[in-house]
């Protein structure tokens, strides 16, 4: 099967469903689920293999390249499995909705986008891909309208920027090199001068930066992800986002490439970007405490978590780098999941989503629970679920490498995490249920389905990472990496091994014990959620339940500091920007007699420097 | 062969000698308080005799959640204790080290907020709030203090920094590790939730939080819970700083000689309001830890 071909079903795919849904939304819908599917059937069955084409478009002599790879194929099967497990939630969730040809179009298109991005080996198509992406999501972010619009046009500017930072790095290779296929590339430019090659660091670190939403330039990313429709907000956290994480390691270990990051004077890009990771480990996922919004929560978290990816990959250990593909991989399983279940639990309340006014829904809707409890056990790393592994990963590298203060972020960052995803977790599913929600349905089949697949393999994962540390083992290696001793539960090695299996048996043997303990001794009698004690007082129907301000004593201590001034940094610029904008509008005044005064003082200013330099 | 049957003879014989251990020390907990207090105090079994009247006793449940948070806390327990050398008794030592030891340590708290959170009652709920803040409160020196040991003895591996110090001398005497160790000493009552840090059981004024719904087994295993929590926490002290021990009995005498200055404390200090605890702990011991990786770090390099 070739490359251009997965290609072409999923673009024509995107079209096709559009056109068929003015026909009939059943017909839409199976194209849909059945495009998403074959694509995720097509990069199955490329493991393994390393085709490559290039196509001349006569575009100044620059090939359309298209090749796979260990590192493209391993991103290809996460976002077209996740695409289609998306795809699957979509269907109940925008039934009934207006403009859904154009979402499934929007969401197909994203996804055939991204494949495309991670398809292609050379910049130019990767710029178009790139851009098609950034468009079709900024499309999807403004879909609900009303704050959609604003956040919407956050996202688009900030990309644009990035954009341009990217035509610029892509212009100047183009100039020095002649060539823009990255393997090309990749081999000219080790004459390069560390001038220049810091240069295409940070200009290209910029592009990817803003779309991993790296603290400083993670300002788009909270409204966006409160704003698009759930669905989809769980595909742009959980790949679309990490795009900038696929970037960033083409352009440190393909571009550039492991030989010049271990000479000293780039250690320090590397090390600068490491901490900017540890900085955004750490206060999104401190900020993410004082939202009382699920899905802003989440989105915090989405920040904080690219930053482990970032901290792992910049750290440039062989264990380093494969921690941070492995935690992509990882954080898109469980954000997609917890992006699912605020979904399941939005589309049966009336699309609530404050956590102030939810509660109790564990009884009316256990599987979305489930999702949501699994969901936040990878994002805060329990063991056996994948979460740990990667950040596991991680850890062991920093500390090892004698930097114990990264460590440190990356740590603190996971107990932050607890508390937060805590407060999420007990607001919508535990405690006492509203009367409101009395009649609450479980979320339909095809919403269940893919927060059932998903929570699987977040164990699967978790208790055999053999799986895909075996192809990102293989990934370190094309990057120039010793190669890890991977095993099917875990890596062994002399200081100090992991073996999933063993916590898991025991884990599983202590659970059965007192399970036993539990179950011999006295029975406990079912009681209703009124029925608590409350000292003898009656206690109230409705709402006696702790949520508003749980965490309280600590907001009052921590929240002067989080403050996000970078946020209102940019905010700043850009209100200066619309007041220089709104000057400048005024020499459109709409008046002739100013149009001519314009003419007359332009001739007078030609005549008078004619007569005083006579240049012409 | 037979390297099996020792191992499987460790796995069950750690977890129980913990056991033993943990409800020991509640009992003479409240036997110490009490000759403090002027009192008789208990029998040193009364915490024994306790939970076997409770195993018998009627009891609420809330939910499913209700039952396996608790379930799940004291497995967590459990299994944390099989990663923890007990003198020279450590199955599963060569599983992850201290990075799973911290995280394993985490299952126990998760469990009983999971359950309690489905008991729906304000007062739990405000009480897990409490243990989630000072948790977050003793986690910055706690995660400074363990780092300085990893730095120093270049290793993840809890038994290697075991035998490290007995090949050498005690981390607590020996040069950058001492303020470490001291910073540990004085977060120890946080972490074991003793007065002045025992704000999110409070007693008198949430009606004993987390566990408000608990009655019968479910105060029982609440019990045999903080009776590995007990042990957890000071065996690992007692690993990082006091050198482990050769065999169980040094372990024990060394682990009892941590507990008891602990207990003096919680006889007579008054609670601490949680914003009090977080300034507390935030400010001295973090101090010394960090000066503790600082130093560590540069004697290191």
């Amino acid at each position: 099967m070739s490359l251009e071909i997965l290609l072409i079903t999923a673009f024509g795919g995107a079209l096709l469903t559009y056109f068929l849904g003015k026909i009939s939304g059943k017909v839409r819908d199976s194209l849909a689920v059945g495009i998403s599917l074959v694509l995720v059937t097509f990069v199955a069955n490329l493991y393994g293999k390393s085709p490559e084409k290039t196509f001349y478009f006569g575009f100044f002599g620059l090939g359309l390249v298209l090749r796979l790879n260990m590192l493209s194929w391993f991103f290809a099967i996460a976002i077209s499995s996740l695409g289609a497990l998306c795809t699957i939630f979509s269907l109940s969730y925008m039934k009934g909705r207006e403009r859904t040809d154009f979402y499934y179009l929007m969401m197909l298109l994203v996804n055939a986008s991204m494949l495309g991005i991670v398809l292609t080996g050379d910049l130019v198509s990767f710029y178009i891909f790139w851009e098609i992406m950034s468009w079709s999501t900024f499309l999807l972010i403004s879909y609900n309208r009303g704050h959609a619009l604003a956040a919407g046009m956050k996202y688009i500017v900030m990309s644009i920027v990035g954009s341009i930072a990217m035509l610029i790095g892509m212009l100047s290779l183009y100039k020095t090199y002649g060539t823009l296929n990255i393997l090309e590339i990749s081999t000219v430019i080790t004459s390069a001068s560390s001038g220049y090659i810091l240069f295409i660091l940070i200009i290209f670190g910029i592009a990817f930066g803003i779309k991993n939403a790296v603290m400083p330039l993670h300002t788009w990313l909270p409204d966006s992800y409160a704003e698009a429709p759930s669905p989809f907000t769980a595909v742009l956290s959980g790949m679309l986002t990490r795009m900038g994480v696929y970037g960033f390691l083409i352009l440190l270990y393909v571009i550039v490439g492991l030989r010049n990051v271990i000479t000293p004077r780039l250690l320090s890009y590397h090390y600068i970007l490491a901490w900017l990771g540890a900085v955004t480990i750490v206060i999104p996922t401190f900020i993410a405490m004082l939202q009382n919004d699920a899905k802003k929560l989440l989105a915090w978290h989405g920040i904080g978590q690219g930053g482990y990816m970032i901290l792992g990959i910049a750290f440039g250990t062989s264990l380093g780098v494969a921690g941070g593909i492995f935690h992509t991989l990882n954080h898109a399983i469980y954000i997609t999941l917890l992006f699912m279940s605020v979904g399941a639990v939005q589309y049966r309340t009336g699309g609530e989503r404050d956590l102030n006014s939810l509660g109790g829904l564990i009884k009316k809707m256990p599987i979305a629970f489930i999702g949501g409890l699994l969901g936040i056990a990878g994002l805060m790393g329990v063991p056996l679920t994948n979460g740990f592994v990667s950040k596991w990963l991680i850890y062991k590298t920093l500390i090892l490498q004698g930097s114990p203060f990264l460590a440190f972020a990356a740590l603190i960052g996971t107990w932050g995490t607890i508390l937060s995803v805590y407060k999420f977790l007990h607001n919508m599913f535990l405690g006492q249920l509203p009367e409101k929600y009395e009649n609450v349905k479980p979320a339909p089949f095809s919403m269940q389905l893919p927060i059932i697949i998903l929570s699987a393999t977040i164990l699967l994962f978790g208790i055999l990472p053999g799986i895909p540390l075996k192809v990102i083992n293989s990934i370190g290696t094309s990057f120039g990496f010793e190669s890890l001793n991977v095993t099917l539960w875990g890596i062994a090695s002399e200081t100090g091994a992991l073996n999933t299996v063993n916590i898991f048996a025991a884990v599983l043997v202590a659970v059965a014990l007192v399970w036993l303990v539990f179950r011999s001794t006295a029975k406990s009698v079912p009681v209703a959620q009124e029925d608590s004690y409350a000292a003898g007082a009656h206690t109230p129907v409705d709402k006696y339940h702790y949520t508003a301000e749980f965490y309280n004593p600590l907001y009052k201590m921590i929240s002067p500091f989080l403050r996000d001034v970078i946020d209102e940094f940019y905010y700043w610029i850009a209100s200066c920007i619309q007041r220089l904008a709104g000057i400048i509008r005024r020499i459109y005044s709409g008046d002739v007699g100013n149009y001519v005064m314009y003419i007359i003082i332009f001739l007078a200013f030609l005549i008078f420097v004619q007569l005083k330099w006579k240049p012409w | 062969m037979e390297t099996m049957v020792t191992k499987v003879i460790q796995i069950i014989l750690s977890p129980v000698l913990a056991l033993v251990v943990g409800v020991f020390f509640l009992g003479l907990a409240r036997k110490i308080m009490a000759r403090i207090h002027w009192r008789y105090g208990p029998p040193l079994i009364q915490p024994v005799i306790d939970m076997i009247r409770l195993f018998y006793q009627k009891s609420v449940s809330h939910g499913r959640m209700f039952d396996l948070g608790i379930v799940l806390s004291l497995a967590g327990s459990t299994v944390a204790v099989l990663f923890l050398p007990f003198g020279k008794i450590c199955p599963l030592s060569s599983s992850g080290g201290l990075l799973v030891i911290l995280y394993i340590m985490l299952l126990a708290p998760l469990g009983l907020a999971l359950s309690g959170g489905q008991g729906a009652n304000p007062n739990i709920s405000i009480g897990i709030s409490r243990k989630l803040i000072l948790s977050l409160g003793y986690e910055v020196p706690l995660l400074l203090i363990l780092l300085a040991v990893m730095t120093h003895y270049k290793t993840i591996s809890i038994m290697e920094v075991v035998s490290s110090q007995q090949s050498t001398s005690w981390s607590i005497i020996s040069f950058p590790l001492f303020l470490s160790g001291l910073s540990y000493f004085l977060i120890l009552p946080a972490i074991l939730g003793i007065r002045p840090f025992d704000m999110s059981s409070a007693p008198q004024e949430i009606s004993s939080g987390p566990m408000t719904e608990y009655g019968g087994k479910y105060l029982a295993l609440a019990t045999i819970e903080h009776a590995f929590v007990l042990f957890i926490s000071i065996a690992l002290f007692v690993n990082l700083f006091l050198g482990g021990a050769a065999n169980p009995v040094i372990f024990f005498v060394k682990m009892l000689v941590v507990f008891v200055p602990g207990l003096c404390i919680n006889a007579v200090f008054p609670r601490f309001r949680i914003e009090q605890a977080i300034k507390y702990l935030w400010k001295w011991p973090t101090l010394l830890a960090l000066l503790g990786l600082i130093v560590t770090l540069a004697v290191r390099s």
